[in-house]
C-alpha cells in the first residue's frame, strides 16, 4: 500500500474511532460542568479559548511559514505565499 | 483607575455567569486591537507585521471581525542548495545573478524582499439561544502570490453553555507567480538561455493551488475551574505546492576526487497533493493564583511528515490586573519522505525531491514572557518577547557517510516582540 493511501485509510479510521469514542463521551458531557452563577472565572478573559487572538494569529502565520505542520484548532493551510 | 478596572473585571465576570456565557465564546463589548510583530532571524530574514483587529457589533445582533494585516519581509532564506569545503559561486534560485558563497555557509537568497496585505472579514450571528453561525471571506496580496478564501462556520452549546461543539470549512483559491518566472522542475539552476518570448511568457504564468479545511472542536466546562476543548482538522491541498525558489544540489559520489561536494543545482520538486491532519487538546485551568494553558497537537499527513507540539503559557495576574505570561512550546517533526540533503551523481533522479529544511527533521524550542498591563478601563498593552530556535540532524546518505564534513541543516534562531493595543468601547 502507498503511503499516501496508508494515511487516507489511517485518516478514516482515526475519524470513524473519534466517532465512535466520542458519542458516550458526548453523553457524559451532560453529567459535567457547573452552575451559570459558578462561572465567575471560566468568564475571565485570560481564561477564553480566544483570548490573545491577534497573538494566536501571529503564531500560526510564524510556524506554518517556518515548520510542516499546521491546522488543529484552525484552518491549516493557504492565504501565504511563505511556505 | 484600579478600584474602577477590578470592578468592571468582576461585573463582567458576574453578568457572563449570569446570562451563561459559551465556553468557547467570549461574549465581549465592542473592542479594537492593534499589534507589531518584529521578527528577527540571525543573519537572516527579517519581518514586520501589522495587524489590526475590529470586533463590532452591528444591528440585529450580527457581529462583524474585520482583521487587516501588513507584513514586510527582506534578508536572506536558505535556498536549499548545500554548502561547500570551498567558497562556491551560485546562481540566484530566482535566476540571473551570481552570487559569492563562502566555504561551510549555507547558500541563500539574499534578494529576498516581500510586503504582503490581507484583510479577513468575518459575520457571525446567533441562530436562535444557544447556535452561532459564522461566514467569513480574507483576501491577500504579495508580489509573487495572491490568495482568496471563503470560510463558514458554526457553533451550538449544550448541556446549560457547559458544553460547545464546533464545525467550520474553508477553501482557499491561491496563485502563484514566482519572481523571474517558473522553471522547469528537477531542471539545472542557471541553465536557462535563449527563450523565445512565447516560452518566456509561458513560464511567468501563474500556476494556481487550491485549499479545502474542515475543522471540529468540542469545548467543555470540567468545572468551575477548569475548560477543555478536544479539536481535529483536515485540509486537502492541490495544485502547485512546490516552492519555485528552492533547489537542491547534485554532489560528487563516494568514488570520486571530491565526494559529496556539490556540482551543481536543480530546481525542486513536489507532488501536487497534500492531505494533512492534525488533533489537537487544550486546557485552562485556573491554579497558584494564575491561569495555566496547556495544548498538545499531533500532526500527520500523506507526505510523510508527522510532528508533535506542546504549548504551555501560564497568565499570572499580579496588582491593577497586571499580569506576566511566561511560555514554553516544543515542536518535533519527521522528515517528509521526499526530503534530502542533496542527490549524489550517480545514481537515478527521484521524482519528487526537496532540500528546504523545512520539510527535514528538526527539533524546535521556543521561550517567552509576556507582560499585559492595562492602563485604563477597559484599555491595555501587552508586549510579549520570544526567543525560538530550530535544530536539525540531516544525515548524509550512507554512501557517503562522514565525507561530508558541513552541518546539513541550516540552524535557525529567532527574536520576536510583539507589542499590542487594546481598547473596549461601547
Amino acid at each position: 500500500m502507498s503511503k499516501r493511501k496508508q494515511t487516507r485509510v489511517r485518516t478514516r479510521l482515526f475519524l470513524g474511532l473519534a466517532l465512535v469514542a466520542g458519542l458516550p463521551f458526548m453523553g457524559g458531557c451532560a453529567t459535567m460542568g457547573v452552575d451559570p452563577l459558578e462561572r465567575g472565572i471560566l468568564a475571565q478573559p485570560e481564561m477564553t479559548f480566544e483570548f490573545r487572538a491577534n497573538d494566536q494569529a501571529f503564531d500560526d502565520h510564524i510556524y506554518f511559514s517556518k515548520e510542516a505542520s499546521s491546522g488543529g484548532r484552525g484552518f491549516g493551510g493557504g492565504g501565504c505565499g511563505c511556505n | 483607575m484600579a478600584p474602577h478596572a477590578s470592578l468592571r473585571g468582576a461585573l463582567t465576570a458576574l453578568t457572563a455567569s449570569l446570562i451563561g456565557s459559551s465556553v468557547a465564546q467570549a461574549v465581549g463589548p465592542n473592542s479594537t486591537e492593534t499589534s507589531i510583530l518584529i521578527y528577527s532571524e540571525k543573519d537572516r530574514t527579517r519581518a514586520t507585521e501589522a495587524t489590526f483587529n475590529y470586533n463590532k457589533a452591528l444591528k440585529q445582533d450580527i457581529g462583524l471581525n474585520l482583521r487587516l494585516t501588513f507584513d514586510a519581509l527582506s534578508g536572506a532564506t536558505p535556498t536549499g542548495a548545500s554548502p561547500s569545503r570551498y567558497a562556491q559561486t551560485l546562481t540566484r534560485p530566482s535566476g540571473g545573478q551570481t552570487v559569492l558563497v563562502p566555504a561551510g555557509q549555507h547558500p541563500v537568497d539574499d534578494s529576498f524582499h516581500d510586503t504582503r496585505y490581507a484583510v479577513d472579514a468575518t459575520f457571525s450571528r446567533p441562530l436562535g439561544r444557544l447556535a452561532t453561525g459564522k461566514l467569513g471571506a480574507r483576501w491577500s496580496g504579495e508580489a509573487d502570490y495572491r490568495s482568496l478564501g471563503l470560510n463558514i462556520g458554526f457553533t451550538q452549546d449544550l448541556n446549560r453553555r457547559n458544553t460547545t461543539v464546533g464545525l467550520s470549512a474553508a477553501v482557499n483559491h491561491d496563485v502563484v507567480s514566482p519572481v523571474g518566472g517558473f522553471y522547469a522542475p528537477l531542471s539545472e539552476v542557471g541553465s536557462l538561455d535563449n527563450e523565445t518570448p512565447d516560452e518566456r511568457r509561458a513560464r511567468f504564468e501563474g500556476k494556481e493551488k487550491n485549499v479545502y479545511d474542515v475543522v471540529l472542536s468540542l469545548a467543555q466546562v470540567l468545572d468551575s475551574k477548569t475548560a477543555l476543548r478536544l479539536s481535529g482538522s483536515v485540509t486537502r491541498a492541490n495544485g502547485y505546492l512546490t516552492d519555485p525558489y528552492k533547489v537542491f544540489s547534485v554532489v560528487q559520489g563516494p568514488d570520486s576526487t571530491d565526494p559529496g561536494e556539490p556540482i551543481t543545482a536543480l530546481y525542486e520538486n513536489r507532488p501536487e497533493r497534500r492531505q494533512q491532519n492534525a488533533v489537537m487538546a487544550q486546557m485552562k485551568r485556573q491554579m497558584a493564583g494564575g491561569a495555566a494553558d496547556v495544548s498538545y497537537r499531533y500532526f500527520w499527513d500523506d507526505w510523510g511528515v508527522r510532528s508533535h507540539s506542546v504549548d504551555v503559557a501560564w497568565h499570572v495576574a499580579f496588582v491593577r490586573r497586571t499580569a506576566l505570561i511566561p511560555r514554553v512550546r516544543w515542536y518535533r517533526q519527521s522528515a517528509a519522505d521526499f526530503h534530502v540533503p542533496f542527490v549524489i551523481e550517480v545514481g537515478p533522479l527521484p521524482r519528487y525531491a526537496s532540500a528546504d529544511s523545512r520539510l527535514a527533521e528538526f527539533q524546535a524550542l521556543t521561550f517567552g514572557m509576556g507582560c499585559l498591563v492595562p492602563v485604563k478601563p477597559g484599555t491595555q498593552v501587552n508586549l510579549m518577547v520570544e526567543y525560538y530556535r530550530q535544530r536539525g540532524d540531516v544525515p548524509p546518505p550512507d554512501a557517503l557517510g562522514t565525507a561530508v564534513p558541513v552541518e546539513l541543516f541550516p540552524r535557525l534562531d529567532v527574536i520576536m516582540i510583539r507589542l499590542g493595543y487594546a481598547h473596549e468601547f461601547f
